[in-house]
């Protein structure tokens, strides 16, 4: 098991923003995480990758209790996110935001090996003919892929990936999919939160589904997207209009 | 009297070289610790005493004084990062300001009650380059150099190394460079220590050709914001261009008007540039 979450609470105040959720990731999936708007998704990638603690409960990574650890220790111990609001350094140019998640990303590189292999980075997520450029000057399809090269060239053992696919058109999705694909081919395992059902659907091998902090389902994703209480989760009580009806 | 401006107008850029340290620290501190550093004008004064007493009582070349202070500097300002400034840099500007503040006058305190604020000087001296009528001495072509120096190897460090690409990536935006593996409470305490160090080196210098007190680090600090203003904070070149625009003003001000206002069109200056650019003559951001 590369993760492990074990009855992982979070209160922000009088808010159960995560509510005893436990599931464990196997090396070389991809397990997807879907839930409407508010469920506490990224709230629970921000506990796996140490931004807060958990109230309760405990994280477990490769084998190591990390609860309660920083973010910089965990991007260090080989976890590394994407995020669904895009933060670029900005003033810094494309290579080199993506040579800094390389310098301090798992492996710790020295600049001449960081620069090598952000420029694989880039040439792998398409972006390479933009290295020099400074980062704030990207599209916002473009700073996707720019937060998903700062991922790959730290190497990670498992990469968190917060809606890499929103607000991207069609093509780009296609492309970002492949993109996603070929990072799993590479040995990385894949925890993803994504609100674009078809593409997440496809591409993970497992999904967890969260809804007000907890988790209400788990499995196949064909078998997820028939699952009852998701559909609820969803789009409400699918026989709330019958029952009104028959009144 | 072209002759005369201009050599004051060199003798003024010299000097404009050391401002222009000093407010490179105070940007730097600024730029990735969103510090306004009140101690800074002090660590200026310490610099210079630090030299001072490296030359008159262990008879230390003031050149290898600097150096050593820039050393004792840097580890001072991992200590005033570690007491005063860590636990309130969440808190927002005025608390990392205030608690700047108390630093000063902490030293500035400390500093009075040890060496009085009786005026004090480097007896030192490099000799000086005859230059028309006027005569450049030595300390302040040797300042004006090691600033160029120090500038260049700044700029080499922050563009160049690993870690100073961490402090770039911290300055740019702290929480993804966190979340990208780089130790913010390192950087930050870096950073304040090579910004105390630049004040410390700037002092240093300085008194190589200046008198000074334990107080005279707080016209210095004043100096560096009208420069910082001037180059545009957070920005170490924009510094060093500042200082000289500064050192100029200096130079050529007193051949046609009273010495005592300098500080009135330095800081007519300073107005100036807030209202018509307020990003500063350089632009960042």
């Amino acid at each position: 098991m590369i993760l492990q979450v074990k009855n992982v609470s979070k209160q922000f105040g009088g808010l159960q923003a995560l509510n005893d959720v436990s599931f464990e990731l196997s090396e070389g999936r991809i397990l997807g995480l879907i839930g409407p708007n508010g469920a506490g998704k990224t709230t629970l990638f921000n506990t796996i990758n140490g931004v807060f603690a958990p109230t309760q409960g405990q994280i477990v990574f490769r084998g190591e209790d990390v609860t309660g650890q920083p973010a910089y220790n965990m991007a260090r111990r080989g976890l590394a996110r994407a995020h669904q609001v895009v933060r670029p350094l900005s003033d810094l140019t494309v290579h080199e935001n993506v040579m800094v998640g390389a310098c301090f990303g798992r492996e710790g590189l020295g600049l001449r090996q960081a620069a090598r292999r952000a420029e694989e980075a880039l040439s792998r997520v398409g972006l390479i003919e933009r290295a020099e450029q400074p980062a704030g000057s990207l599209n916002v399809a473009q700073k996707k892929r720019l937060e998903m090269a700062r991922a790959l060239a730290a190497q990670p053992y498992l990469i968190l990936l917060d809606e890499v696919l929103a607000g991207l058109n069609p093509s780009e999705i296609t492309a970002m999919m492949a993109t996603i694909r070929a990072i799993r081919e590479q040995g990385a395992t894949i925890f993803m939160i994504e609100h674009v059902m078809q593409a997440i659907m496809s591409i993970s091998d497992h999904i967890i589904v969260l809804d007000y902090g907890s988790l209400i389902a788990s499995g196949p994703p064909q078998e997820v997207a028939n699952n009852q209480k998701v559909i609820e989760a969803y789009l409400g009580d699918p026989r709330l209009t019958e029952r009104l009806m028959a009144e | 009297m072209f002759a005369h401006l201009s050599a004051s107008l060199v003798d003024g850029l010299l000097i404009g070289f050391v401002y222009g340290i000093a407010a490179m620290g105070l940007s730097l501190i600024w730029g990735v610790m969103r510090v306004i550093n009140l101690a800074h004008g002090a660590t200026m004064a310490l610099g210079m005493f630090c030299i001072y007493g490296l030359f008159t009582k262990l008879g230390i070349n003031p050149y290898l004084g600097v150096p050593l202070a820039a050393l004792l500097a840097l580890l001072f300002g991992f200590l005033i990062y570690g007491v005063a400034l860590h636990r309130v840099m969440q808190s927002g500007y005025l608390y990392t300001l205030l608690a700047t503040f108390a630093v000063n006058m902490i030293i500035i305190g400390v500093g009075t009650t040890l060496f009085t604020t009786s005026p004090r000087n480097v007896d030192f001296s490099l000799g000086s380059l005859q230059m028309g009528s006027e005569i450049l001495l030595g300390t302040r072509l040797v300042a004006a150099v090691a600033s160029v120096v120090i500038t260049v190897a700044l700029y080499l460090f922050l563009y160049f190394t690993r870690t100073g690409k961490a402090i770039r990536a911290v300055s740019n935006n702290r929480a993804a460079a966190e979340l990208m593996g780089i130790s913010s409470t390192q950087v930050l305490a870096l950073s304040f220590g090579l910004g105390t160090m630049l004040a410390a080196v700037a002092g240093g210098l300085t008194a190589t050709f200046f008198p000074f007190t334990i107080l005279s680090g707080g016209a210095y600090q004043l100096k560096s914001f009208v420069i910082c203003v001037l180059g545009g904070l957070g920005n170490p070149l924009g510094a060093l261009f500042g200082g000289l625009i500064l050192g100029a003003l200096e130079g050529i001000v007193p051949v046609f008007m009273p010495v005592s206002w300098v500080p009135v069109v330095e800081f007519g200056l300073f107005v100036l540039v807030l209202v018509v650019r307020p990003t500063g003559l350089m632009g960042a951001k």
